[in-house]
């Protein structure tokens, strides 16, 4: 137990963990759950909370946090997932999150999940808990993947080694998460008392600098159980670690350190590798059989040659979006008619029923419902085609073999590997590729790739770029040809992204972002059979609830002032008109028009409802409301009925192509911009990352135009 | 509607100032904020900072030197060494040379432990390559409060030695004199292992980071003459001249490494090696990342599998197979197996 004297230095616990977010109600024991990225932490946590669980932050700090109960003999234990950390040194933000959570949240008991296919790696962190605190349980994750590559460990021999319980599992399976739980009890209640075997194995003259340090430490305070972790901490000047020990221990920590070698870090990792390694060798089961393991390499060879590793990934890629555009045109068009066809007109009759003023109709029914249901019928096929298919290949371990192949193109931009990744994502939707560039943990390649996310071309504005294709460039060919010019003008706009993307890149690593921090590594994870219902019933319920989120908090309110700017107004005209006709010269300098200007304004939360939109304000300015379904209410009409819609009003073949470029290079929909703001909690990459595309579309529109206009002499 | 051409050439003009003006470091705007931090303290601060680097070299110091280090008149010179004589912080000694005080001293470590732990910052924590770390430094160094300092240097685990190798000036002004000779001091066929590098004349020390001098490294000088000298550095050959020579400072009486070093990126796919050291030229969150990961000395490395594009190379450290690129490889040095 701590001494009096040491808990009269340090706050009370309570006070830390209000510090550190964590309210203290409704539990006995406190657990903390840390490990390595990648060692299945998460489902380890999920499997024991379930559905009681919730996200938040930790307070101050970008750096997210989960938090669940769960009930094991009688006694009730909240447990917190740690972020993912190769390491307790406090070098990045998650390491100091995750060493203050252990130091000063002074868990009950923290268990720490190992990779029993990587045990040298992941006892790293181990020791390093263990160094802090003695009531570790060990969970040795992922042994069926160990059989699987036919790596044996002990879990017994591992215990004794490390002095603390040690857990067999399989999280995924379900396998080893009962004893799990009665291991955190037994060791929570005290009915196991761990006696953690702590050693580094140091050189002399570094063994010598510790132990005089440490013996200073013991001397101030007899009982502290972590003495030569504080010497450790203080040989490395940790100032909050200095701030626990009394001034005549600290000062002699601090002239000793001058006495350190420069290379006095690298020492520590050594000493601490040294012990792993004698440890995951005491651990190893001998005469494992090698199963399989010819498996895992003969697919890397095939996936990363030369010669097969591109062609197979392009094939993969182009299967994903072909099953995802297939798949998710009739699931559409049900969509569509169901909420919008059907729905629309059955609301309405139903307000009317009701009695409901006409603007409450007009505000609820033709403003918000419409722009949500629209919204929904567009987004949530493919959204719940294409993510469960992108997880699915990043459960197997596929994606960072493709990180790995592009690597070299993104490393002479200044980004990452991985951005191919988040690129593909946002293919999806950007708001999506931007949560996935978590993946990436050196910060300035994680900024480019956030910030570049917007210039793939999101599910969103395929239906734009497909029509303003389809009507006006496919209409300059022959019919037969029609289909394939307006394919290939869709896959150039793509592919024009993909360059923004690349060139925008360099220039922000040359630029704005020259100076942040960088540091590449990119891991390879052994292939895993993917749980292929599991995944595809996660992800789908996943992404499902997202959409309708995303529809109701940010369409919703669109939807709202589309209906107001069409239905409210001054002088006779409604606001949707005098904002019309003032943006129109603005519009022509681009290339582009009044209505499209504002289109594009209030349709910034949701790129699907441009279009609708367009068509509205189309008929509205024109004077002939009813030419479509009222003044506010988005409709659509079929690709031809749209030709002979628009041009009538003045539309050419430049206004379709500028479309579609700025529809490619304008600021991100609303849902990305606040994730952005969340992800990187920074009003002013936020602000870059807003305003630098919309710089670009406005330059391009803007130039386009005026080449157009003298080539054609217009 | 304006003519399309005149939108164009409008365009091109607005564009053409906003670069004149807004260009990083070089354009106006810019050029023009740095000027202004340029006060009358900085001058102070800059010739006490001279005082001491002279004074390190047991040299007095004289109006002219300082004009022509400072980029003043030498009237200006002459002033600002008044100024501070007035307020104790210099004093006259030897003919007509100019040394520090006590206090003057303590005010000059002030200002090299600001600039020093500057360097440590930018050098650990940004991707800022080395030949800008001096610069940015010089100019931050009066301009950073001594709450950011101490904030700073918190952040930073209180460095003991800057990117150079110098000593940094503790808070409570005590400096260890750093040992080591010149490289100049070696004689032909002695090895010494690098410990410090000097940041001015920059040319200089440009070209040594460029010809991969970096702390830590051993150097073994081949042959000597008037100009410069030839030297081994890790088993390859470089060529020095006298100003780089009298630029690097080393350790004497180390051992000659048994063979010349080879690095990770030197592996080819399927052979292994052992980790003997990683470079001080990997630094940095770069540095803490790849000790994480297991690379430190003894690590038992096998190449595994090259990209299709050849770089990076993915490598088996500790069990985890981890994908490295070749500028990273060539950061390890590795024995490799018989």
């Amino acid at each position: 137990m701590p001494s009096t004297s040491m808990r009269t230095r340090l706050p009370a616990r309570d006070e830390s963990l209000v510090q550190l977010g964590v309210r203290s109600d409704q539990w006995d024991y406190l657990v903390a759950l840390a490990g390595n990225p990648n060692t299945g932490k998460s489902t380890v946590f999920n499997a024991l909370t379930g559905l009681r669980q919730h996200t938040g932050n930790w307070p101050g700090k970008t750096v997210t946090r989960a938090e669940g109960y769960f009930t094991a003999g009688g006694d009730r234990f909240k447990i917190i997932d740690l972020p993912g950390t190769y390491s307790l040194q406090a070098a990045s933000t998650d390491e100091e999150v995750a060493r203050d959570a252990l130091l000063f949240g002074e868990p009950d008991v923290t268990v720490v999940v190992l990779d029993a296919t990587r045990l040298e790696r992941n006892l790293n962190l181990a020791l390093q808990v263990l160094e802090i605190t003695p009531r570790v349980v060990v969970c040795l994750n992922l042994m069926d993947e160990a059989r699987r590559l036919g790596i044996g460990v002990d879990p017994a021999a591992l215990a004794r080694e490390l002095g603390v319980p040690v857990i067999p599992a399989a999280a995924r399976r379900g396998e080893g998460l009962d004893p799990l739980r009665q291991a955190i009890h037994d060791v929570a209640r005290g009915a196991v008392a761990p006696v953690p075997r702590r050693a580094r194995d140091f050189a002399p003259e570094v063994e010598e600098l510790v132990t005089e340090v440490e013996a200073a430490v013991r001397a101030a305070d007899s009982a502290r159980p972590n003495a030569r972790w504080v010497a450790l901490r203080l040989l490395n000047a940790d100032e909050r670690v200095a701030a626990m020990v009394p001034p005549e221990v600290a000062r002699l920590a601090d002239a000793a350190r001058w006495r350190l070698r420069p290379d006095f870090h690298d020492l520590l990792a050594q000493g601490l590798y040294a012990n792993a390694e004698r440890i995951a060798a005491a651990a190893a089961l001998t005469g494992a059989r090698k199963v399989r393991f010819d498996l895992d390499r003969t697919l890397d060879r095939w996936l990363t040659s030369p010669l097969t590793g591109f062609p197979l990934m392009v094939l993969l890629l182009a299967v994903v979006f072909w099953l995802t555009i297939a798949g998710a045109n009739v699931p559409s068009g049900m969509l569509a008619s169901l909420l919008v066809d059907t729905g629309h007109p059955w609301l309405r009759g139903l307000f009317a029923a009701a009695g409901a003023p006409w603007w409450v109709t007009g505000l609820v029914v033709d403003g918000v419902y419409l722009a949500t249901a629209w919204v929904i019928a567009v987004m949530l096929p493919p959204m719940a085609i294409f993510f469960p298919l992108f997880t699915l290949l990043e459960d197997f371990g596929y994606l960072p073999r493709v990180a790995f192949n592009l690597d070299a193109l993104f490393r002479r931009v200044g980004a990452h590997g991985k951005q191919a990744l988040t690129m593909c994502m946002g293919f999806g939707c950007n708001a999506a590729g931007v949560v996935a560039t978590r993946v990436i943990d050196s910060p300035r390649e994680r900024l480019v790739a956030i910030i570049t996310n917007n210039f793939s071309l999101c599910n969103g504005r395929w239906p734009t770029q497909i029509l303003m294709a389809s009507v006006f460039i496919g209409a300059l060919v022959p019919a037969a040809l029609g289909g394939l010019v307006s394919a290939a003008a869709v896959v150039t706009v793509t592919l024009l992204g993909v360059a923004a993307m690349f060139g925008a890149s360099w220039l922000l690593t040359r630029t704005v972002l020259r100076g942040e921090a960088t540091s590449f590594s990119l891991e390879l994870p052994p292939y895993r059979p993917p749980r292929l219902l599991q995944t595809l019933y996660t992800s789908l319920i996943d992404r499902t609830l997202i959409v309708l989120w995303r529809a109701v908090v940010f369409a919703a309110p669109a939807g709202a002032a589309i209906w107001l700017v069409s239905n409210l107004g001054w002088g006779g005209r409604s606001a949707a008109e005098h904002l019309i006709a003032g943006l129109d010269p603005v519009g022509l300098v681009l290339g582009l028009n009044g209505v499209i200007l504002l289109a594009y304004v209030v349709a910034i939360p949701a790129n699907e409802i441009v279009i609708p939109t367009v068509l509205m304000l189309t008929v509205l300015a024109g004077g002939t409301p009813e030419a479509g379904a009222g003044a506010g209410v988005m409709f659509e009409l079929d690709a031809a009925q749209v030709g002979t819609l628009l041009r009538a009003h003045g539309w050419t073949t430049l206004t379709a192509v500028n479309l579609m470029l700025f529809s490619l290079l304008h600021n991100p929909c609303s849902t990305t911009i606040y994730t952005i703001w969340k992800e990187t909690r920074s009003a002013k990459w936020t602000a870059v990352a807003t305003l630098m595309p919309l710089a670009m579309g406005v330059t391009l529109t803007f130039l386009v135009a005026q080449l157009w206009r003298l080539a054609t002499g217009t | 509607m304006p003519h399309p051409g005149l939108l164009l050439a409008g365009f091109a003009l607005v564009v053409a100032i906003t670069l004149l003006l807004a260009w990083p470091r070089r354009g106006l705007v810019a050029r023009a904020r740095r000027l202004r931090r340029v006060t009358a303290r900085v001058r102070v601060e800059d010739t006490l900072k001279y005082l001491f680097h002279r004074a390190a070299e047991g040299r007095d110091v004289h109006p002219d030197a300082l004009a022509g280090a400072l980029q003043v008149r030498q009237s200006l010179a002459a002033e600002l060494l008044e100024q501070l004589t007035q307020r104790g912080l210099v004093e006259p000694h030897g003919d007509d040379g100019h040394r520090l005080t006590d206090g003057g001293r303590r005010e000059a470590l002030r200002i090299v432990r600001a600039h020093r732990i500057l360097e440590q910052y930018l050098a650990d924590r940004t991707g800022i390559g080395p030949e800008e770390w001096h610069a940015l430094a010089e100019e931050e160094e009066h301009h950073v409060s001594p709450d950011e300092l101490e904030a700073l240097a918190e952040r930073l685990g209180q460095p003991r030695f800057d990117p150079h190798g110098d000593p940094i000036p503790t808070a409570t002004g005590e400096l260890p004199i750093p040992d080591g000779a010149p490289l100049t001091a070696l004689d032909i066929g002695e090895a010494g292992v690098i410990t410090h590098l000097e940041d001015e004349p920059a040319d200089a020390f440009d070209r040594l980071v460029a010809m991969g001098f970096a702390l830590g490294r051993t150097v073994i000088v081949r042959e000597r003459g008037p100009q410069g000298a030839i030297v081994e550095l890790d088993g390859r050959a470089r060529t020095v001249s006298r100003a780089c020579e009298r630029a690097v400072s080393v350790r004497r009486g180390a051992e000659e490494p048994a063979a010349p070093a080879r690095t990770l990126a030197d592996l080819a796919p399927g052979t292994s090696g052992r980790v003997r050291r990683l470079s001080s030229a990997c630094r940095g969150a770069q540095r803490r990342r790849l000790l994480d990961l297991g690379v430190v000395p003894g690590t038992q490395v096998v190449a595994e599998l090259a990209s299709a594009s050849g770089d990076p190379v993915a490598y088996r450290i500790r069990g985890a197979l981890i994908a490295l690129r070749r500028h990273q490889a060539e950061w390890i040095e590795i024995e490799e197996a018989a």
